[in-house]
């Protein structure tokens, strides 16, 4: 092990230095606190300091402060050379940040046994920041593969989709998707899964699946015995059957709220389905007023049997829809106040005239500074359509 | 993190000393009612008068002790302030459970 040793006292620097190195370590030596912050930031390698505490310039307990409060990367075992009579110095070495100390004068045996020990916290650490690496970009690419199952803004049929998505922290449970059912009906969905990390993201996954356009399950069209040998199944069929599939535990209530509704592309009617997720919003174009989409529902994945509504929209030339989850409601600011629907409705209320990309990037620009900050709490997800005849 | 467990006509009322049922204290909330459920008690009343703000994972455990309860008897919630009370209309949480003012009137209920 790479080992600093800092004491004024040239016969006490050189006589421990000669002892670590018999041991087979390689010993640094400094002879003050600032000597030994520099040796620190030019070898990475260091990772166990044996300090005096009585030194000129900057003392041993000094020395342990300005360690612990530095962005050094990487975790340095402090131990405290003490005289017996500093036991107030002992104690306030170890509030500060010192691992553990040796009574001067020193015994080799016992500081050999405290070295060791501390070696093997050492190697403990070492060990879990190479895991939480590993963790992290196990992360970083489940995220990615998250990203990549998201479809394309794009026109179908009549209907143009455009949306913004930005997860917290790396992964969230947000998903959403669209596709055609046939050449007039058009299905869309938002959910939210409630949570963060690796379960609700996996589940978000699974859902996409079933909820995609090459998923095989008869969960959004069934196959019948009379033409047109099909059948599409109504927004509230879709949340009975998820709702009944998925029942959560209650030791890992993974449960997830959605809206999913279908369009006919012919008529721009909507017909719409809701558990427990934000009330989608209907942007009239002519009017230039904006509606929400009565909500509720139990959300998915909490109670078995559970029914829900169906509510039937009929927009007009140039209407939107926009969906969106709390993540963009919910959204902070440095004093803590949320964005909330009032502002969010505002907002949109200005973008009458834009094009669906530019309400996307207006959108993402006012909650960007709203919050201040680049990394979101909370997953932001929000999917526009609008039809057009 | 301070929960309170007291009898009451019959009923085991909850209480916690928290003003967020959030992400950082639901898993210790819900280990304490799943124990307060293994102990016996069949009649719950969870009193959320001090809770100002709930997420989805305070929502989460309350909906887990009652699928713990397995429709075995009942659990209450009382005293829903005005952001917990948006949540619960938001998810219906009406058609799962008695929803009361106060404690007192769902005790009696």
């Amino acid at each position: 092990m790479d080992i600093l040793i800092v004491e004024d006292a040239r016969d006490q620097r050189m006589m421990l230095t000669v002892v670590l190195k018999k041991q087979g370590h390689r010993v640094f030596a400094a002879s003050d606190g600032h000597e030994a912050l520099d040796l620190l930031a030019s070898h990475p390698t260091i990772r166990i300091v044996i300090s005096d505490w009585m030194m000129p310039n900057m003392d041993g307990i000094a020395l342990c402060e300005a360690i612990r409060q530095s962005d050094i990367g990487r975790y340095v075992y402090f131990m405290l050379l003490t005289g017996k009579s500093d036991r107030q110095a002992l104690v306030d070495g170890i509030n500060l940040g010192a691992d553990d100390f040796v009574n001067k004068p020193v015994d080799f045996a016992e500081l050999n046994a405290r070295l060791n020990a501390g070696i093997r916290i050492i190697e403990l650490k070492a060990s879990l920041e190479k895991k939480i690496q590993t963790i992290e970009k196990d992360l970083e690419s489940a995220a990615e593969t998250q990203a990549h199952l998201l479809a394309e803004p794009r026109r179908i049929q009549q209907v143009d989709f455009d949306w913004y998505f930005k997860p917290s922290r790396i992964l969230g449970g947000d998903m959403f998707g669209y596709h055609a059912l046939d050449e007039q009906t058009l299905s869309f969905y938002q959910l939210d899964v409630a949570g963060h990390g690796v379960p609700p993201a996996l589940f978000s996954f699974t859902l996409n699946n079933l909820l995609s356009e090459g998923s095989s399950a008869s969960l959004l069209k069934e196959s019948v015995s009379e033409p047109p040998f099909y059948r599409i199944k109504k927004p509230d069929e879709v949340l009975v059957s998820l709702n009944n599939q998925f029942q959560a535990r209650p030791e890992a209530m993974l449960y997830f709220t959605i809206a999913y509704g279908i369009i006919n592309s012919r008529t721009g009617s909507v017909t719409l389905s809701q558990a427990g997720h934000p009330p989608p919003l209907w942007l009239s174009s002519r009017s230039r007023t904006i509606r929400k989409i009565a909500g509720g529902g139990v959300p998915l994945g909490m109670m078995p049997g559970m029914t829900y509504d169906n509510v039937t929209v009929d927009l007009q030339p140039g209407d939107r829809l926009f969906l969106y989850s709390d993540g963009v409601t919910e959204c902070e600011n440095r004093d803590g106040e949320m964005f909330g629907e009032a502002r969010l409705e505002s907002l949109l209320a200005e973008t009458f005239d834009h094009s669906i990309a530019d309400m996307v990037r207006r959108v993402e620009r006012d909650i960007v500074g709203w919050s201040g900050a680049d990394v979101f709490m909370d997953d932001v997800t929000y999917l526009v359509l609008e039809w057009q005849l | 993190m301070a929960f309170e467990a007291i009898n009451k006509a019959g009923y085991t009322v909850v209480s916690m000393d928290e003003t967020r049922l959030d992400a950082a204290i639901s898993e210790s909330f819900r280990i304490y009612l799943f124990d307060q459920i293994d102990s016996g008690s069949d009649r719950v009343v969870i009193d959320l008068g001090s809770v100002r703000f709930m997420d989805s994972s305070g929502l989460g455990t309350l909906v887990a002790t009652l699928k713990k309860m397995g429709g075995q008897g009942a659990l209450k919630l009382a005293a829903p302030q005005p952001a917990v009370l948006d949540l619960f209309n938001l998810t219906s949480m009406d058609k799962l459970f008695t929803i009361s003012p106060t404690v007192a009137e769902a005790i009696e209920g």
